[in-house]
């Protein structure tokens, strides 16, 4: 198979980034999905360098093999494959029993220290826009070794205090007196690790793991660090930056636009030009 | 033997009272029981406390229409067909609700600790975030926690008393008075059989006071019980009992019929407003009983949602772009 790197004009924003999260994961780890474009991206790292992975549906489907893509954690296209086909019980168990590698979520908001919000923008008493909610994201957080966010970059959402912590980044509330801690200090056996990468739509983050702090880690083709330090409301570290994001290799857009999301659910296809 | 567990739809939602708390099976747009949501609606049940592992377009809806005074969950929305809860969100802007948040193993862990008898889960998840944060503590902000159905704190925290593993999260039983589940068998005595993922249907169904449940068929129990490994709630956990073919339609079903995306695209991007929910409930609730609201949306669109017996999913249904 052809591992040559794509032209920037055979590759879109979504093939970079699904390749990106695909490449966070590493073969035999056990890996929680969430739904859509993280699904894509786990599903390719089975194909391509983790055939080994094991891969956890949140509604209770363990060590999932689906054929086709599903359209949801709940999805009937879960099941088939899989080594059990269970409940939440079984999946959350797992979880906070230790077995997770890796999970992938999404925010609304995300802040220097990792925090992310799903809740509500402005005063969660009296919001201007309720959200979703936390979901299993506060959850996965909590439990797994790793977690990586896939977020759609803009200013108002790279916050320096996420207004609402919905997920636990590095540094975390010590409730009740509500100051600010490093995580390991709250977890204490159970902690595993926290978010180790943020892939946003310019650029991938890390994090140091004693500040806690994030760091811009590479940039997507066209972007400078110094412009994607202008998209965020804090002061981005951007001395640490290892060059730019590897673009998708004709490999990886074979199995993503030909094997995984042919229907393009999650992921369009570029138009040739 | 028929056990005379057998309810019509009608009779199903007066179990539901005003001010009653309820929950259901299935997880965010599967298996929810749709025709007896419709119902409730159609009776114009007032003041439901909702207490959900995980919420979805039956929150939606029930919330919409005005039913519902609390809901108690972790998420609520559609998923690929409808990013959040708009109907939830506009009732939260207008302080028209009460809404406490807690995480999903949260809300599960609830339910497992109703489900076998005891009063409160211990966790080590979500430490750190604002679901602890005491300022947060809605219903007891709202002076309803009574230590009867209400527990007297959202959470407590504690240490691990004995392998000194740290700090630990003390979630209360989650104690409800209803739960309504939508599955594909149940046989006369009560004995349901799921397929596919069961989501958190056990532990529901263990914890309501009263499980009601709406099957796609009722079965001979005897046909169950030849092969009892395969079941996954048991006859006496069950009350009620009721066929309702394609009753979780928008919602889907494993096995048996795909998600309807196109409907719940549809309600999404109508009931942003009060009156565009209004306006889809006229369409799509009052007025209409189970078989007239088969009968609108029709045998073609049934057809297609329809799942493959070999797959378990529709192959007919149109999913991307």
């Amino acid at each position: 198979m052809n591992k040559e790197f794509a032209k920037p004009e055979e590759y879109g924003l979504a093939d970079l980034l699904c390749c990106a999260a695909s490449r966070e994961v590493q073969d035999n780890e056990i890996v929680f999905a969430g739904t859509g474009l993280p699904m894509v991206a786990i599903m390719l790292a089975q194909k391509t360098h983790a055939p080994n992975l094991k891969l956890i549906f949140e509604a209770g489907t363990l060590d999932g093999r689906p054929p086709e893509i599903p359209t949801s954690v709940g999805d009937a296209r879960c099941e088939m494959g899989a080594s059990r086909s269970s409940g939440l019980h079984d999946a959350f168990s797992i979880a906070q029993r230790g077995y997770v590698d890796l999970g992938f979520l999404g925010g609304a908001e995300v802040d220097q220290y990792g925090n992310v919000n799903t809740t509500c923008i402005g005063d969660y008493l009296s919001p201007e826009l309720r959200l979703t909610g936390s979901g299993g994201n506060p959850d996965i957080n909590s439990f797994a070794k790793r977690t990586v966010f896939i977020m759609v970059h803009e200013k108002r959402r790279f916050t320096e205090q996420v207004s609402y912590i919905t997920s636990p980044g590095w540094r975390v509330r010590n409730w009740p007196g509500g100051e600010t801690v490093h995580r390991r200090e709250l977890y204490g056996a159970a902690y595993r690790g926290g978010p180790s990468a943020v892939i946003s739509t310019l650029g991938v983050f890390r994090f140091d793991e004693e500040s806690g702090r994030i760091y811009l880690d590479t940039c997507h083709a066209g972007n400078t660090p110094e412009q994607i330090r202008d998209m965020c409301q804090f002061d981005l570290d951007i001395s640490r930056v290892s060059g730019e994001t590897l673009p998708p290799t004709r490999e990886e857009l074979h199995y993503i636009h030909e094997v995984l999301d042919p229907e393009q659910i999650f992921i369009p296809k570029v138009k040739p030009v | 033997m028929s056990s005379g567990k057998r309810i019509t739809l009608q009779q199903a939602a007066e179990i539901v009272k005003n001010g009653s708390s309820l929950t259901f099976s299935g997880f965010t747009i599967w298996r929810r029981p749709f025709a007896l949501v419709y119902e409730l609606i159609r009776q114009r049940r007032k003041g439901l406390h909702l207490i959900e592992v995980n919420g979805g377009p039956q929150t939606e809806f029930l919330v919409g229409a005005g039913c519902v005074d609390i809901w108690e969950s972790c998420w609520v929305g559609h998923e690929l067909y409808g990013k959040y809860g708009a109907n939830l969100s506009r009732k939260v802007g207008n302080k028209e609700i009460l809404v406490e948040d807690y995480s999903h193993a949260e809300m599960l862990f609830r339910f497992s600790a109703a489900a076998s008898g005891a009063p409160y889960a211990v966790t080590q998840t979500s430490l750190g975030t604002d679901i602890h944060n005491p300022a947060y503590d809605t219903l007891g902000n709202a002076g309803l926690r009574d230590g009867r159905r209400i527990p007297l704190h959202k959470y407590r925290f504690t240490e691990d008393p004995f392998f000194g593993a740290g700090a630990q999260v003390m979630v209360p039983a989650a104690k409800v008075d209803v739960a309504i589940l939508c599955v594909q068998q149940v046989g006369e005595e009560g004995t349901v059989r799921v397929n596919g993922q069961f989501y958190s249907d056990p532990e529901v169904a263990r914890a309501a006071d009263v499980t009601i449940v709406m099957a796609e068929e009722i079965v001979p129990e005897e046909y169950l019980r030849r092969d009892s490994d395969l079941n996954t709630i048991t006859s006496f956990e069950v009350d009620h009992i009721l066929e309702v073919p394609f009753g979780a339609h928008p919602t889907g079903m494993f096995g048996r019929y795909d998600v309807d995306g196109a409907f719940l695209k549809d309600f999404y991007g109508r009931t942003r407003t009060q009156e565009g929910f209004d306006d889809f409930a006229k369409e799509w609730i009052h007025g209409l009983d189970h078989l007239g609201y088969l009968e609108k949306l029709g045998w073609p669109k049934m057809l297609n949602l329809k799942a493959n017996t070999a797959l378990k999913y529709s192959t007919g249904v149109k999913r991307g772009q």
